[in-house]
């Protein structure tokens, strides 16, 4: 059972990230359990986990959204590639830092990437799913942490 | 520092191999090191990459991904202190367990700076390795 | 802590002291006893020329004495006898000054010079040895020799006579000087033995200041081991030294015997401290970073940074041949020498105690998750029912999630959500308190706590709601363990082996609804009325025992409800009960006080009307006080008080059916969170039906709910 700590180091991960890369804080929206399939955005970075938690973390936004992510980070590259490469970057730091909680024991995969709005997320069967709207700017994305 | 047999007589800029699986992480570290007495001699995308352009640049300094795919970043660092034992490898990544970090040191390492970072905790971190 | 240094540098110097006193009193001993020796030979020389002194006159008495001897013809022997050994004394003690040495020469010089002058004129008077008379028969003269005599005596008389002071004189003058001579050496010896004495004194003062000084420095050093002794013993941390070679130092604080239960510690490899206590893994892990203390590669905030040993679980003998689990937290500091690290300080402490209260404080949470307290209550609760409340309960949990999910950026935006999540949750409350289902009931309440709180909250942020979602997933799944325990209660009461009964149940529910006044149908009291009220019932109980007051329920009509109604009849009649046991009936103490019965009695009637349906319900407690809802409207900022002023006793009684509004300031369990009545009248309101309260205050509330014809669709929960 996920602890409120735990959802939570996802949660200032994600926040932090965009503090830290984007010299602007992130806000969380209102969070709620998923209910089959999510809307998903355009780019969906991965990070499968195993070992000590079973599940997938994954973090969702929209092309506009990415964009300026990548402006603010003096990036002038907004191909198709950058983009998957920054969303992956985002879900990796996102599910790394959490080992900080979780410890060696939370192991995890190199980020895989889906675009499109209908992905086929690998949920894990038992896994609880949070969605956590992340707000930036006038964007919105979502992290969604599923782990038994 | 020590000294290089290829040392060009003037004092010699600190070569510096970025090794990440993201792109946008390569471009972030090689900009922020532009102005600086730093030059960049390559970028690698995985392990088995930087032991090859660490053979042919002779690197002094290495940022290193963990999290790569085909060799992982502890492989690699081991690797390329075999290569050359002065190297000095500067560990960039979001793992934020102490497990990594004692293991990446041990490989070798001389340092670690967690994802995300700021230009100027990258700077203070790579200050800290070469001077 | 000593210091052998300091010490000994210490000790010698008292050493130095010693032998300093030893030197100067033997410098001291010599020069005295030359100056003693020397002032004895000079009194010896003194005395002698003292004795000299008193010659010059005494020879020339003596010669005197021998004249008048001659003058008279007297005997002369004795006299020349005494005159000869008074001459040899002074020649002897002559010889005694003149073999002294250091006398003014010149001065003695001069005393010889002039005894040289005496000698030839007393040599022949010594040498005379006849007879100097002639005896005569007429008398007695002087011989022939005799007369010579006379005259060297005359002679010798009248040149002792002559210079016998000078004599004198010169022998004072020498004396005075030999006497001055010894005065000085005894003042110098005087002297000396003063400066000696001094200066053993002050040697010895140094030397004992020194001693004491040494005592004193002992004393400290002995109470700082001391001291340091006791902080090892008594320190709660176990302390030790790791030397280059990863092993622990001669010296650790005694908590370190008490952790680790062993005292063999001196040498003892860091490795095999922990070998056997943790996994391998975690070993290697320990062992790797210790060597990393040692490298030029760490730095002390890295290393800090990256101790994987900060809360370490090891596995421990506990005294009574089993194994437990303990947590151990290690720090690690190092101690720099001249050479680089030349000792890493590790402190190690307890920290089990707060592990486990975090774990147990977890557990605790988890617990309430447990099966156990699922069982009581749902023993006893029809199985139907509660698969009825599991349907609408988890229609109303999708609903609060609905809720949660309408996006959200701003304080007003999150604040709009609590009012719908409160209500809904409050009724799914009320209905698994109506069942005794009170494992349910208590999260419902915990998780409409949490709601509530956030309603007094300034800012609120998507934060905020992450608590509230992760209760709401833990409520959902102990709703599916509820159903799946339902489901086996059901296996094992009716020994039917289909998991699935229950689920199915809900369905045989729905009669048409022309065929709900036929009270003949086998399944409607059972299913229908007859639930209910057998339900209304058991709340109306449980109800009066956790108030402390007594409650008599009188039902009516139930059976006529219609399908399409059952749900909101229930859930109306499930919060007017408990208003009514919580705000309406007195205690049975007051109500004696007004002479009312001591049960309070509460009807429901429900029946149908002309058009369509009415349901009553009274109860016979305090009623409402107009004036006391208005109080109640302004104080929770429902009307300001000049709207108050202007409601009528009919608009203040409708306040209750306000969304918010409550009498009590309390909240418990069954009432009084101000979304009583609201939902109600909401849910009254939904189906086209309408409400009204009348009330007489000390004597009756009563709640008219009136329904229009029900329609034909079944209502889902």
């Amino acid at each position: 059972m996920l602890r409120e700590e735990e959802l939570k180091t996802f949660v200032d991960g994600t926040t932090q990230y965009f503090e830290v890369a984007a010299q602007q804080p992130a806000t969380i929206g209102s969070p709620y359990l998923l209910e089959g399939e999510p809307a998903m955005h355009d780019y969906t970075g991965i990070i499968s986990v195993s070992g000590k938690r079973e599940g997938v973390v994954y973090f969702t936004a929209p092309r506009a959204m990415l964009t300026v992510l990548l402006m603010k980070m003096q990036e002038n590259d907004f191909s198709h590639e950058s983009m998957r490469d920054l969303v992956g970057e985002v879900a990796n730091t996102i599910s790394g830092n959490a080992r900080r909680d979780f410890g060696h024991d939370f192991v995890i995969s190199v980020p895989s990437v889906l675009t499109g709005d209908k992905p086929d997320i690998p949920h894990k069967p038992g896994a609880r799913s949070f969605v956590i709207p992340i707000n930036w700017r006038s964007h919105s994305a979502k992290l969604v942490v599923s782990l038994t | 520092m020590s000294t290089d047999s290829n040392a060009d007589g003037g004092r010699r800029q600190v070569r510096l191999l970025i090794v990440d699986d993201s792109n946008i992480v390569r471009r972030r570290i090689e900009r922020s090191q532009r102005l600086g007495e730093i030059e960049v001699v390559g970028t690698a995308s995985n392990g088995i990459e930087a032991l090859e352009l660490a053979r042919r640049t002779d690197p002094d300094l290495v940022t290193m991904d963990l999290t790569m795919p085909q060799m992982d970043g502890i492989e690699c660092i081991s690797r390329l202190i075999e290569l050359k034992p002065s190297m000095r490898i500067l560990v960039i990544s979001a793992l934020a367990d102490k497990a990594t970090a004692v293991q990446a040191m041990e490989q070798g390492a001389n340092g670690f700076l967690h994802k995300p970072f700021t230009d100027r905790q990258l700077n203070d971190a790579i200050a800290e390795l070469i001077f | 802590m000593q210091l052998p240094g300091a010490d000994r540098s210490r000790r010698l110097l008292a050493a130095g002291a010693a032998a300093a006193v030893v030197t100067v009193m033997a410098l001291v001993l010599i020069a005295g006893f030359r100056l003693a020796t020397q002032i004895r030979s000079s009194l010896g020389v003194l005395q002698a020329t003292s004795a000299l002194q008193t010659y010059p006159a005494v020879i020339a008495q003596q010669l005197a004495a021998l004249r008048g001897q001659l003058d008279t013809l007297e005997y002369t022997g004795h006299v020349h006898a005494e005159l000869g050994a008074t001459i040899h004394k002074f020649n002897q003690a002559l010889a005694v000054i003149e073999r002294r040495r250091g006398l003014d020469p010149a001065a003695m010089r001069r005393v010889g010079r002039l005894w040289r002058a005496y000698r030839p004129l007393l040599a022949p008077v010594l040498a005379f040895s006849a007879e100097p008379y002639d005896d005569t028969d007429t008398g007695s003269s002087l011989s022939a020799a005799g007369r010579a005599y006379d005259a060297q005596v005359r002679r010798a008389q009248l040149f002792a006579q002559e210079h016998a002071r000078e004599l004198h004189g010169r022998l004072a003058a020498l004396a005075a000087e030999l006497q001055a001579r010894t005065a000085a050496a005894a003042a110098r010896l005087r002297t000396l033995l003063l400066a000696g004495v001094l200066t053993v004194l002050g040697l010895a003062a140094a030397a004992l200041y020194l001693q004491i000084a040494r005592t004193r420095h002992e004393r400290a050093a002995r109470e700082a081991q001391e001291q340091t002794r006791d902080i090892l013993k008594t320190v709660r941390e176990g302390f030790f030294l790791l030397d280059a070679d990863y092993r622990i130092g001669a010296v650790w604080s005694e908590a370190l015997t008490r952790l680790f239960g062993r005292n063999d510690f001196a040498g003892l490899a860091f490795e095999e401290l922990l070998r056997d206590r943790v996994s391998a893994e975690t070993l290697a892990t320990a062992v790797k970073y210790i060597r990393l203390l040692w490298g030029e590669r760490a730095r002390e905030n890295l290393m800090k940074s990256i101790n994987p040993l900060g809360q370490l679980e090891v596995s421990m003998d506990n005294g009574r041949g089993g194994r437990e689990s303990r947590y151990l937290q290690f720090d690690f500091h190092r101690v720099m020498g001249p050479k680089g690290v030349k000792h890493v300080l590790c402190a190690v402490g307890d920290i089990t105690s707060n592990v486990l209260l975090a774990r147990e404080l977890q557990e605790a949470q988890e617990n309430a998750h447990s099966q156990l307290d699922m069982m009581v209550g749902m023993l006893h609760a029809d199985p139907l029912q509660v698969s009825t409340f599991l349907d609408s309960a988890s229609a109303g949990l999708k609903h609060v999630n609905t809720i949660l999910k309408e996006p959200a950026r701003t304080d007003a935006e999150f604040r709009k959500k609590l009012a719908g999540l409160s209500r809904e949750l409050h009724s799914i409350k009320g209905e698994a308190s109506a069942l005794n289902l009170m494992s349910i009931a208590q999260r419902v309440h915990h998780l409409e706590d949490m709601v509530g709180e956030l309603k007094g909250k300034s800012e609120l942020t998507g934060n905020d709601f992450l608590p509230v979602v992760l209760k709401l997933d833990e409520l959902l799944a102990h709703l599916r363990g509820v159903r799946e325990m339902t489901a086996r209660l059901v296996t094992l009461k009716d020994g039917s082996p289909e998991p699935g009964a229950t689920m199915s149940v809900p369905q045989l529910r729905v009669v048409p609804a022309e065929q709900s006044g036929a009270p003949s149908a086998l399944e409607r009291p059972a299913r229908g009325g007859g639930e209910l009220a057998t339900m209304l019932q058991q709340l109306a109980a449980k109800l009066a025992q956790d108030h402390g007051k007594r409650i008599t329920l009188t039902l009516s009509g139930l059976g006529e409800v219609p399908d399409a109604y059952l749900a909101t009849i229930k859930d109306c009649v499930i919060q007017m009960l408990r208003n009514a046991a919580v705000h309406g009936i007195e205690p049975s103490e007051a109500r004696r006080a007004t002479a009312k019965p001591e049960a309070g009695e509460v009807r429901v009637d429900f029946h149908r009307s002309e058009k369509g349906y009415e349901l009553l319900f009274q109860d016979d407690g305090a009623g409402l006080s107009p004036e006391a809802l208005k109080q109640a409207a302004v104080r929770k900022n429902i009307l300001t008080g000049e709207e108050a002023a202007a409601l009528d006793n009919r608009a203040a009684l409708a306040l209750i059916f306000r969304p918010g509004f409550s009498t009590r300031e309390e909240v418990s369990m069954d009432a009084g969170r101000g979304v009583g009545m609201d939902v109600v009248a909401r849910a009254v309101y939904a189906l086209g039906g309408k409400i009204g309260v009348s009330t007489n205050p000390g004597r009756f509330t009563r709640f008219k709910i009136a329904l229009p014809e029900a329609s034909q669709a079944p209502a889902v929960a």
